[in-house]
């Protein structure tokens, strides 16, 4: 059984694609995630990636974030802010809580 | 109502799917009185639920007929009976209904609840008939109106507490046994007598015990006893024998089909051998078998069982036999001192009589002026045979003593038998010729040389040759050798007077003499036969005799040839041939004398013809009348000789005789003035010529002075109580004797007037004698009294001190007992008293003395004293005494090493020792010391000096129980202890001499402390028996997660208690705790604690909460006459969220220790303890066990201390708990029980239960991404309940993922679905996570795998300490955070 992962794709007016993720991410969904992004990215220079529904990542979630990460933008809950901040992610790609502003982590 | 509407309504009524819920659906109620479920009332509906979704067997009763509705669980129960849905009660349980139908009314009846306990119930439930128990409890059910219309009745497993409590029995009978059997056969019968009356749990058995030390099994006895041999199976004892294991037999119905089966069903179908272990780990000693009865599995528990069965019945065993060898060694022993008292008393005679005839010739040579004169060179023959007897005496003893210590130096030459034995015996001929015996001598050459040590040799053949001569009357004495197979063989034949069939066992015995009709002389050790054998065992041959009285006797001797049965080092080239040795002539020399020609005697058994005195005969009175006759009797013709001269030479008429009864012969002929007689004679001895001549009228007036080697009171009374007038002991001087020669013609004239006067005389001659002045000096003394204490009268007078008195400076209290007896004398009122006394050459005696004052004629007072030797007696009460103390101090011995300190202080006080040690050695492993009497640290064997360790060394290498003296004043012995040997080491004070009476002493109190030992091991090993047992009892084997609990008996006197602890997991996943405390120790208490703690457990599985169930247990107790007043603290715990509901009935209150380091006590819901006031309403009480938090339940023997409020008791175990917060709760049991113990140990005993809320989390899960998700979850839950902060929980939650993950994913990469296992507890202020796989990591490598990388340093950065411990089974991620408080 894999965990429950729901994956939504919509575009921006600005063309830029936004991957929803809500549930949870981790070794045994990631596969979707990867497909789910790699779809988006390849009909966007950038893809946005909502994670504010995310209630666990890992690092088998992480590592499909950076590699592709100039070209992604990551926005969380601060449930998540601790992992993306040790993860060393924050550093190569923009970060940003649900209301916009900076992730505290 | 529509059939589906129906059937959802039957669901509802009948939840569940198991098999009674879908038969209770589809019972066709509307037929049956008890009409559709829809009509039933609310009370029968809820009353049928629980039963069925109950996992417990329970029942429902209902209406007038008791109509009977059951559970799943129910179903074994009932057998054959199922399916009996709703048949009335009656039909359900014809055959018990006459007892349970009663029961079931009255309930009906009053609404009152019963039970009925431990019902048997042959069960098929696991595909054998097995025995169980069950208790039933039978509570009303009542009708929506308030009326009792069932019963509802819970059943429990009781199979356990009752064959737990049978078996406890059956083991506390066999250990009953104890001490009864005085053999171990008789042990082992004992045994099956025991195991008879256990027939439920062994149904048969059967004892088989070592032959002698052999492999040979005997069977001793069989439980049936009536089992006949023919019945027994072929057991592999050989088998269990060798390896000292157990061996269970499967195949018992084949092997033994018409076993009993002890009262069950079916015949056993497995029985366990085990060895019965020997005493000190040593082989088994036999083999015990065990049937295992049908009605049981033979599982783990009842493994254990049979293995506590065989260990009591080893230890019966092997005290039985313990007991036996103490007897047989105390037998011994006593033989020893028997055989040693009479080889001295043999030895003195031998001394002595040798020593008065070279005594007395020297005395008249010295009195001549030339020290020769006419009779000059005859009296030197006579003190050189004598001398020569002397030394062939001392040189046998000698001999003797190396041998005995194996410092016999041999010398094995090869040696032509055939002509050294001819040449020896040629050396006897004259002797034989001149006995007019016919000699032949028949030595023919062997094929080859012999290897001998011929002075050995020498001593062999002349002790043969001389003891056949000694025996043999007419006809002749034979000497041959042969050649026969590998052996040379040398026969002594005879015709002497041979030897009695019952002595010929002991003819070669050391010391012990044949008693013969007849000899040619009295004289003789003994020792002669046992010499010889030993010299021909050191040959490696054997010696052998045959002999019928009257006949004769042969004597064989076989020496092997070769050199294989010799030591290499001993042997030696063939010597020059000798002559004659040496050593023959005092045997040549001793033997002619025994003979009638010998040197012109003309006694022996010849009419003795009277000497006409040389010089004037003596004569009585004044005037002139006839010379005094005077008879003399003695074997020894030197002695005969020396006697005629001195009494002719003093003017008696002398004859003589040569044994007692040719003294007799002459009396009766012609009556003597006086008969001076020997004791020792051969065919009639001086007792018997006494004794015959008092017999008969016509002499029983004739004077008799009798003379004796025998020294000592006992000799002289035996002799005078035979009728004897007076009583010389040898060695005599001349003077003595013709003083008493001529007193006892005086006396025998007077003997009318003044025989009384006599008699006084004579009393005080025969203890030591002496007269002291009015300064104290002694002025006079007797012989005795020399003999006693080594002072003759040539140092008179002996002025105060006497020099006898013991050394003031170092023995002050006997010198004070001795200067009272000898100065400040006389109160004859007093009677004897006793004093210690120092022998002249520095021995201690003990005497006592008796004194009077008398007035002398000038007006002088003086003071007439007589004392005895009664040391034998003094040393003996000082044994019973000491023996008598020590046996008290191993009584109250709490185990064995308190026995040995015990003894060691008792042995130190005796001896005044500086020091006692008694050093244990094990059979394996460094030995173990005890000290008594050093000052500073105790010695250990690492630190004792090397030579003290070395001595002991060599102490514990010689035999046991011989006890040794060293020189520089060291005394040792050794002794049996129960796990080796117990060496005794004694460092006397200064100069203190040990002597023969210490060594005795000591032999017997280590004899004794060997026992003690002994006992005390045994009482130990039936206490671990019992807490064994009680460990069993208490169990549960499982606890549930997140507890620990300990069980401590109280320390000295070690006995088990009535303390208990029980956890009970309950239907709705809740748990009930349980601590209590029945009053009493032993096995009442033990059997009420089962009891008390069975119900309890039933109580609580009926879910009736704390107070509830204690209720009920205040009823229950009251029926039970030692459970009154036991205090028990009842809980129901949620595990979930840490809810508590208890109620104490008398108890201590619990302690929560608190993760903030606050303590609270659980101190409501108390009442009085169970059974005060049974019926009255007990109040609960509840809290919540905060998580992290730590509850502790214990008895008293926890905090309770004598002077201590108990309050005090607990708030220091609430500091000992919190400080053990950030313990495991294992760990946390082990702190509490150890620093809360008193220093000798609990005084009561002690149960304890800790729980740290929640209980630890324990996954194991499938090595699978898709179990990810579930196991967080659980983690997450887990955490919850931990009440952690929400992002620690979250870092938790993400460094565990990763450490699954990474298990999930490298561990187990090429096998996937094996397990991980992850584990997370929770302290006070500390979580520890530990996630475990099977697989093997490689190392991280960064760069190829990024993402794993990623992992590792997520964990890093999240825990604050994150181990990696790869492994060859698999490897262990462990993780540690600290919890903010």
């Amino acid at each position: 059984m894999k965990t429950p992962l729901a994956l939504t794709t919509a575009g921006r007016p600005d063309g830029t694609a936004v991957v929803t993720a809500v549930g949870e991410i981790d070794l045994s969904n990631v596969d979707a995630f990867t497909a789910a992004l790699t779809t988006a990215l390849a009909g966007s220079r950038t893809v946005v990636v909502d994670l504010t529904a995310v209630e666990y990542l890992d690092s088998a979630g992480l590592n499909v974030l950076f590699s592709h990460a100039p070209r992604v933008e990551v926005v969380a809950s601060a449930l998540l802010g601790p992992v993306l901040a040790i993860s060393g992610l924050a550093e190569l790609t923009t970060v940003r809580g649900a209301d916009g502003g900076p992730l505290a982590g | 109502m529509s059939g589906a509407e129906r059937i959802g309504r039957r669901e509802l009524a009948f939840p569940g799917g198991g098999e009674m819920s879908r038969r209770m659906r589809e019972h066709p109620w509307a037929q049956t009185p008890m009409g559709d479920p829809g009509t039933w009332s609310a009370g029968l509906r809820t009353a049928v639920r629980i039963c069925l979704t109950s996992r417990f067997p329970m029942i429902v009763w209902w209406g007038p007929e008791l109509r009977f509705l059951y559970n799943d669980a129910y179903m074994p129960l009932l057998g054959t009976n199922h399916p009996a849905t709703a048949k009335p009660g009656e039909q359900v349980w014809s055959e018990i209904w006459h007892i349970i139908g009663p029961m079931l009314e009255s309930v009906m009846n009053s609404g009152e609840a019963t039970w009925s306990e431990d019902l048997l119930l042959p069960l098929s439930r696991h595909g054998y008939l097995e025995e169980t128990y069950w208790t039933y409890s039978y509570s009303p059910l009542h009708d929506d109106d308030g009326a009792v219309r069932g019963v509802f009745t819970a059943v429990s497993d009781t199979t356990e507490r009752v064959i737990g409590e049978r078996q406890l029995a059956a083991l506390q009978d066999l250990g009953a046994q104890a001490g009864l059997a005085r053999d171990a056969a008789e042990a082992g019968r004992l045994v099956a007598r025991s195991l008879g009356r256990a027939a439920m749990d062994v149904p048969f058995a059967a004892v088989y015990l070592r032959r002698d030390g052999g492999d040979d099994l005997e069977l001793v006895a069989t439980s049936p006893a009536d089992a006949h041999p023919a019945d027994l199976p072929d057991w592999p004892l050989q088998e269990v024998l060798a390896e000292a294991r157990p061996v269970t037999v499967t195949d018992l119905a084949d092997r033994a089909p018409r076993l009993p089966s002890g009262g069950w069903q079916a015949p056993p179908t497995q029985a366990v051998l085990l060895p019965l272990a020997g005493e000190t780990g040593g082989r088994p000693i036999g083999v015990i078998a065990l049937a295992a009865s049908a009605g049981r599995a033979l599982d783990a528990a009842y493994h254990s069982f049979l293995a506590l069965v065989a260990r009591q019945s080893a230890a019966l065993v092997n005290a039985a036999r313990a007991y036996q060898n103490q007897q047989r060694r105390a037998e011994e022993l006593a033989e020893l001192d028997r055989a040693k008292t009479t080889f001295f008393s043999n030895i003195s005679h031998e001394f002595r009589t040798p020593l008065t005839l070279i005594a007395g010739p020297l005395e008249e040579l010295r009195s001549r002026p030339d020290g020769t004169g006419a009779g000059g060179s005859e009296q030197l023959e006579v003190i050189h045979r004598n001398a020569l007897r002397l030394g062939k005496l001392v040189n046998t003893l000698l001999d003797f003593s190396r041998i005995e210590a194996g410092r016999m130096q041999a010398r094995y030459e090869p040696v032509d038998l055939a002509a050294v034995t001819a040449e020896l015996a040629g050396v006897f001929r004259s002797a034989v010729d001149q006995a007019g015996l016919v000699f032949e001598v028949d030595c023919r050459p062997l094929p080859e040389p012999v290897r001998l040590d011929r002075a050995m040799w020498e001593k062999v053949v002349l002790n043969l040759l001389s003891n056949a001569l000694k025996f043999t009357f007419t006809g002749s004495i034979r000497v041959s050798v042969r050649a026969e197979g590998q052996e040379a063989v040398v026969r002594v034949t005879d015709t002497g007077i041979g030897v009695a069939a019952e002595e010929m066992p002991r003819l070669f015995e050391r010391f012990h003499r044949i008693e013969s009709a007849r000899s040619r002389s009295g004289e003789g050790s003994g020792i002669g036969l046992a010499l010889v054998q030993e010299l021909v065992a050191l040959h490696g041959g054997s010696i052998g005799a045959r002999s019928r009285e009257g006949e004769g006797t042969e004597f064989t001797v076989r020496l092997p040839t070769g050199t294989a049965h010799l030591p290499a080092h001993s042997l030696a080239p063939a010597g020059e041939p000798r002559g004659v040795p040496a050593a023959a002539e005092p045997f040549v020399q001793e033997a002619l004398r025994w003979l009638p020609q010998g040197d012109g005697d003309e006694a022996s058994a010849a009419l003795p013809s009277p000497v006409r005195a040389q010089a004037t005969p003596y004569r009585t009175g004044g005037g002139p009348s006839a010379p005094v006759r005077v008879l003399i009797a003695d074997d020894n013709a030197d002695m005969r000789d020396y006697l005629t001269r001195l009494l002719t030479s003093a003017g008696y008429l002398v004859s003589s005789a040569a044994d007692g009864l040719a003294a007799l012969e002459a009396v009766r002929r012609d009556t003597p003035d006086l008969l001076v007689s020997d004791v020792m004679m051969p065919r009639l001895d001086g007792l018997q010529l006494v004794a015959a001549l008092r017999g008969d009228p016509s002499t029983a007036a004739v004077p008799v002075l009798l003379l004796s080697a025998r020294a000592g009171q006992e000799a002289s009374i035996e002799g005078l109580d035979a009728g004897a007038d007076d009583y010389l002991v040898k060695p005599f001087s001349a003077a003595d004797l013709l003083a008493r020669v001529r007193a006892n013609v005086e006396l025998a004239r007077l003997r009318s007037h003044h025989a009384s006067w006599r008699t006084a005389l004579i009393d005080s001659l025969q203890e030591a004698f002496l007269v002291v002045d009015d300064q104290g000096a002694v002025v006079e003394t007797n012989a005795a009294f020399t003999d006693i204490l080594g002072y003759g009268p040539e140092g008179l007078p002996y002025p105060v001190p006497h020099p006898w008195w013991p050394d003031r400076a170092r023995h002050p209290q006997a010198h004070r007992q001795a200067r009272e007896a000898f100065t400040g004398l006389t109160d004859p009122a007093e009677g004897a008293r006793v004093t210690p006394v120092t022998h002249r050459d520095g021995h201690r005696l003990w005497v006592a003395a008796t004194f009077n004052r008398v007035q002398e004629q000038q007006g002088r007072e003086l003071t007439v004293g007589t004392f005895r030797d009664v040391s034998a007696e003094h040393y003996a009460l000082q044994r019973d005494t000491a023996v008598a103390a020590l046996s008290v101090r191993l009584a109250e011995a709490a185990g064995v090493d308190h026995a040995i300190r015990g003894a060691l202080e008792q042995f130190r006080a005796l001896w005044q020792a500086r020091q006692v040690l008694a050093v244990t050695f094990p059979e394996a492993g460094e030995p173990t010391v005890a000290a008594a009497g050093a000052g500073g640290a105790a010695p250990r064997w690492d630190t004792l000096p090397a030579e003290h360790r070395a001595r002991l060394e060599t102490l514990r290498r010689g035999p046991l129980l011989t006890a040794i003296s060293e020189p520089g004043g060291t005394a040792g012995i050794t002794v049996e202890h129960p796990g080796g040997l117990l060496a005794l080491r004694i460092e006397l004070g200064e100069n203190r001499p040990f002597g023969a009476e210490d060594r005795t002493l000591l032999t017997l109190l280590a004899g004794r402390l060997g026992q003690g030992l002994h006992r005390t091991h045994q009482i130990d090993q039936h206490r671990e028996t019992a807490l064994t047992l009680q460990r069993a009892i208490l169990g549960p084997s499982r606890l549930p997660d997140g507890f620990a609990v300990r069980y401590e008996p109280a320390g000295r006197p070690l006995e088990v208690g009535g303390d208990w602890y029980d956890t009970v997991a309950l239907p709705d996943g809740r748990l009930g705790i349980v601590v209590g405390d029945c009053v009493g120790r032993g096995l009442q208490a033990a059997t009420v604690m089962g009891q008390l703690r069975s119900a309890c457990r039933a109580l609580l599985l009926q879910e009736a909460g704390p107070a509830r169930t204690l209720m009920a247990l205040d009823r229950f107790a009251a029926l039970i006459p030692a459970a009154m007043c036991t205090t028990v603290f009842c809980g129901v715990l949620d595990p979930a969220d840490g809810r508590l509901t208890y109620a104490s009935a008398g108890h201590p209150p619990g302690i929560l220790a608190l993760p903030d380091g606050s303590i609270r006590l659980l101190d409501g819901g108390r009442s009085v303890p169970l059974a005060v006031r049974p019926g009255h309403h007990r109040p609960e009480a509840g809290c919540t066990v905060p998580a992290r938090a730590t509850l502790m339940l214990y008895t008293d023997g926890l905090v309770e201390r004598r002077r201590r409020p108990l309050t005090e008791g607990i708030v220091q175990a609430g500091g000992v708990l919190d400080e053990g917060r950030e313990l495991t709760v294992d760990g946390l049991a082990t702190s509490v029980m150890a620093r809360l113990a008193p220093r000798d140990g609990y005084e009561d005993d002690v149960a304890l239960l800790v729980y740290r809320h929640p209980a630890p989390l324990d996954l194991t899960f499938p090595a699978d991404s898709a179990q990810l998700a579930p196991v967080r979850g659980a983690l997450r839950d887990w955490l919850g309940r931990c009440e952690l902060d929400h992002p620690v929980a979250q870092n938790v939650l993400v460094a565990a993922g990763e450490a699954c993950a990474n298990a999930i994913e490298h561990g187990h990469r090429d096998a996937p679905g094996r397990a991980v296992r992850l584990r997370a507890a929770a302290t006070a202020e500390h979580l520890r996570l530990s996630v475990t796989d099977s697989g093997s990591w490689k190392p991280p490598q960064p760069g190829r795998d990024p993402g794993r990388g990623r992992g590792l340093i997520l964990m890093r950065a999240l825990m604050q300490q994150v181990t990696v411990e790869p492994g060859a089974a698999g490897t262990t991620v462990e993780m540690h955070t600290r919890i903010a408080r």
